[in-house]
């Protein structure tokens, strides 16, 4: 074998008995180290399910949404809209769109109910897709309904197989579930109905010749600004919302919120970083000596060195490993639970849902340069004035 | 090994309130396979010739040749390159790592040489087979007796094969028994072709039979008295 | 996009580095002005201490600069999913004006650092430390580098907003016709194809040739051909190979190679493809340094070595990199 891996081995090896004759010591940074691994991996986690959601609810919505302003209330859209805007160059197409809240009272819960044109919204290749298995949307056919996981349960626990809503006049109509969307998309679709929009205007009440608002396509991204702008000169009275407003809006809340947590945890990272330094800085009598030892048995500075940093690389593996494993479970099996107060915003919007999150490559090498990096860095210093003990300490009389 | 010295001085914090001169122009050249006695009372400045000796640090002036090669005015670096391969250590204390087993001591300096485990634990079966300590193979350093650790020290110190042994007041803790026995072993290494240099004050040693040569060290210079 | 996680891990990394060269250079100035190697005195037994500390801090420092120019990219990846029209790094990348400049900085950065760590290897294998001065002066050079590419970075990431609107790799290194803004389209296949595997071929001859026969011209020759065949790479890699890996005629993009979808194939792909550059470049860097007292066999042994690593990447690079273009020649597409 390679006499310098073999070198290496032997230094590790030293390191793995060196670090486990003073597991005391080490087991405390173990501990704590684990722990801000747990937090910042956490964190990571639960903001990277969010943030892929948040993506696939932009990704999904019109590049530009026009809506009907009537003091300052958003009122209903007549469909006529949508050929004055024809002239407009850019615009792919115009989808009509029913949307609104459906209180049910015999549970007290709060549906969202969509009613989509068929066949015309690039949404709905989308939808098969979140669908769990065998579901499926026919486009195009009424009565048929496609749900979230929380209306199913409710529909489970009434024992039905229709589901029954009421309209504004209090005559009842039922659809057919032909699909449950699939838990990853939750956080969007928990409470979701989705229908044939003339369904929809039939449960609301809404005359045909209206929609809650007008969904734009538009081929070309650069042109958005430019098309939004000719919406507002040609429907004045309307609002006009560009999918970047919304983005924007979002990337403020939420780029506050995770700001704001990272910050706290950068406080918890410099804590820990603090402690480690101090740790390992804190040369024992019995480790100076052993160090002379060393040396004076032949063992180079970069020798002592490289044991230092195996001893590094192997508290901080270990809890890396443990501290990823723990945040997994605490994200998937417990709900991120820690970390509810900062979620509030979207624990109260959507009390019940799972988050599921990827675990990606890239996110491992995040959670390690923002823990394991600042470990190493804040050890090295003192590791090499640990390997410079000079040999001549080990001998008496001087 | 032949080891010549010429003019060797060595000033401790050269310069500063605390200047000690600790060795005062030596000139010294030591036989291959002989057994040296350096003797002199503490602060003499012996232990500080056998750290030149050894490699443990430079000299301030003067010259080191060993086997031909010339090691003053090398960088740190090179002097513990030299020693590793060259020189086995014995000390007063013997230095042994109490929370490691008899066997990991002995093949400490064997492991930054690159040396697969099973050839370290080989070369180590041996030695302890020599010194009769096989039994306490896996036993902690702190956990035998001192009779046993002197010759772990002796077995560390051999592992590397070096043609050069160097102890430091190696008796100084010993009863008479142990120290007859020491001297024993190193006999044998003598007539194994080793060089020997040893520091002392203990007339066991420096009146010892195998003790080619006697020098005695006193403020720093060779007394020739 | 100053507060995502991964630009606070962008930045973490940089002033790790920063802190870490920051000492390195604070030695740096003491050795230059104090080294005798003459002395035995505190201060010289001090200084001998600190070439440890500080070619301990060039290699964490090179560790984590190579980390952190992967976690730019795979921030550069992250950050596209909040730009319009950005769909990968590309996009990111071209959405400031200091995005292309902050990634090349990096790189260049990751190649000095490690050149200095070869001059330290060097370096110590001589009883003299010959090239203590130089590679201490080398060292405070390379501190503006680093300034610099924490100054890029910064402005990168706070220059990004979610507003604006960039064009990603199908615009940017598609050959469709139209788009005026094409970056790579001059090449036509066969003649990148040609050029690529004909370099490949003439450095493996050079490199064989100088293992058998050293020859200072062959070593220039060999060292500039990797300068050539490593550029080259990168375009031939987003122009021909990347559309074979995605399978898609118009998907050229360097970037999204490095994404799980993808197997991770990019990692290997610019691994071999960095250390092969860097290992047959620095041949004929150090080839000055053999008149330096002392130092002929340290700098032939590492000679030998960097071809032989140099031609292993090249193979491992060639190979990975081709796979899926000669997969899809002999076999057609999936399936």
């Amino acid at each position: 074998m390679n006499s310098r891996l073999t070198q290496h081995l032997n230094i590790l090896d030293y390191a793995l008995s060196s670090l486990w004759r003073r597991r005391a010591k080490n087991l405390s940074i173990l501990i704590v180290f684990s722990w801000v691994i747990f937090l910042v991996a956490s964190f990571q986690l639960v903001t990277q399910a969010l943030t892929e959601t948040a993506t696939s609810v932009l990704r999904s919505t019109p590049e530009i949404t026009v809506q009907k302003m009537s003091a300052g209330r958003q009122i209903e859209i007549p469909i006529d809209f949508s050929r004055k805007l024809a002239a407009i160059f850019g615009i792919q197409e115009i989808v009509p769109r029913v949307w609104g809240y459906y209180f049910d009272e015999v549970t007290g819960a709060n549906y969202t109910v969509m009613g989509i044109a068929p066949g015309r919204m690039p949404l709905l290749d989308r939808l098969n897709l979140s669908l769990e298995e065998g579901g499926r949307y026919d486009q195009g056919s009424r009565g048929k309904v496609v749900i979230g996981r929380s209306i199913r349960r409710i529909m489970e626990e009434k024992g039905s197989t229709l589901l029954s809503l009421f309209r504004p006049d209090l005559s009842q109509t039922s659809f057919e579930v032909t699909g449950v969307f699939k838990p990853e998309v939750d956080i969007l679709t928990n409470d979701l109905i989705v229908m044939n929009i003339d369904d929809a205007r039939d449960l609301f009440a809404i005359p045909s010749s209206m929609a809650t608002d007008l969904c734009v396509y538009v081929a070309n991204p650069s042109e958005v600004a430019t098309i939004a702008r000719k919406i507002s000169e040609a429907l004045p009275g309307t609002r006009v919302l560009t999918r970047s407003q919304i983005n924007r809006t979002y990337q403020v809340v939420f780029g506050w919120r995770s700001g704001f947590a990272s910050v706290c945890l950068l406080t918890a990272l410099t804590a820990f970083v603090i402690l480690a330094w101090d740790k390992a800085s804190g040369l024992s009598p019995e480790e100076k000596r052993e160090i002379s030892i060393l040396k004076i048995l032949g063992w180079e500075t970069a020798d002592v060195l490289a044991v230092r940093f195996w001893e590094g690389i192997l508290v901080s593996g270990i809890a890396f490993i443990v501290g990823c494993t723990l945040a997994y479970a605490h994200v998937v099996f417990f709900n991120a639970s820690l970390f509810k107060p900062v979620l509030i915003g979207w624990s109260v919007i959507y009390p019940e849902f799972r988050l599921v999150p990827s675990f990606r490559l890239d996110q491992f090498l995040l959670v390690f340069s923002l823990s394991v990096l600042p470990y190493l860095a804040a050890t090295v210093i003192p590791a090499w004035r640990s390997a410079s003990v000079p040999a001549d300490s080990a001998l008496s009389g001087m | 090994m032949l080891i010549e010295l010429t003019r060797v001085t060595k000033i401790y914090n050269q310069g500063q309130v605390n200047e000690v001169t600790a060795l005062k122009g030596i000139d010294l050249t030591i036989d291959d396979n002989s057994m040296t006695c350096l003797r002199g009372a503490s602060g003499s400045g012996k232990s500080t010739l056998l750290s030149i000796i050894g490699c443990v640090f430079q000299p301030t002036s003067g010259r080191v040749t060993v086997a031909g090669k010339q090691l003053s005015r090398l960088p740190d670096r090179f002097l513990t390159l030299h020693r590793r391969k060259y020189i086995g250590f014995i000390f007063q204390t013997f230095n042994i790592l109490p929370a490691l087993t008899v066997q990991d001591n002995i093949t400490l300096p064997l492991i930054p040489l690159g040396i697969a485990p099973a050839e370290m634990h080989r070369k180590a079966a041996l030695l302890m087979e020599r010194f009769a300590i096989s039994h306490r193979r896996n036993f902690p350093a702190s956990q035998i007796s001192g009779g046993e650790l002197q010759r772990v020290a002796i077995a560390r110190a051999l592992i590397n094969d070096p043609p050069l042994i160097l102890a430091d007041e190696p008796t100084a803790h010993l009863d008479s028994r142990l120290s007859e026995e020491f001297m024993h072993f190193m006999k044998d290494l003598k007539s194994a072709g080793k060089t020997i240099i040893i520091t002392s004050h203990d007339p066991l040693v420096t009146e010892h039979a195998d003790v080619d040569r006697v020098i005695d060290i006193k403020d720093g210079r060779i007394d020739v008295a | 996009m100053l507060l995502s996680s991964w630009s606070i891990a962008l930045l973490l990394c940089g002033l790790i580095v920063l802190f870490l060269m920051g000492l390195a250079a604070r030695s740096a100035i003491r050795v230059l002005l104090y080294w005798d190697p003459a002395s035995d005195s505190n201060r010289q037994i001090r200084l001998e201490n600190e070439i440890w500390l500080t070619s301990t801090l060039v290699e964490y420092a090179l560790g984590i600069q190579i980390i952190s120019l992967i976690v730019f990219v795979l921030a550069a990846d992250f950050f596209s999913q909040s730009i319009a029209g950005a769909m990968c790094a590309t996009g990111s990348l071209l959405a400031d004006s200091y995005g292309v400049p902050a990634l090349v900085v990096k790189i260049v950065g990751v190649f000095f650092y490690g050149f200095w760590i070869v001059l330290h290897q060097l370096d110590i294998h001589s009883e003299k430390y010959p090239l203590v001065r130089k590679k201490y002066l080398y060292l405070l050079l390379l501190i503006p580098l680093l300034i610099l590419d924490l100054t890029l970075e910064i402005l990168y990431i706070t220059g990004l907003k979610p507003d604006i609107i960039t064009s990603c790799c199908a615009v940017v290194f598609g050959d469709t016709t139209g788009g005026g803004t094409n970056l790579i389209g001059g090449f036509s296949h066969g003649l990148s194809m040609g050029l690529f595997y004909g370099t490949a071929g003439g450095l493996l001859c050079i490199g064989l040739f100088l293992l058998k026969r050293w020859q200072r011209w062959a070593c220039v020759l060999f060292s500039s051909g990797w300068l050539w065949f490593f550029l080259l790479s990168l375009t031939v890699v987003t122009s021909e190979f990347s559309s074979y890996i995605y399978a898609m005629p118009f998907h050229k993009c360097p970037f999204c190679i490095l994404k799980p979808e993808y197997h991770y194939i990019g990692f290997v792909l610019y691994f071999a493809l960095f250390l092969g550059a860097f290992f047959g470049m620095s041949g004929a860097l150090v080839e000055p340094l053999r008149s330096v007292d002392d130092l002929e066999s340290g700098v032939t042994g590492y000679q030998a070595s960097a071809v032989k690593s140099s031609l292993f990447f090249l193979t491992v690079f060639v190979l990975v990199s081709s796979y899926h273009y000669w997969r899809y020649i002999l076999i057609g597409g999936e399936g």
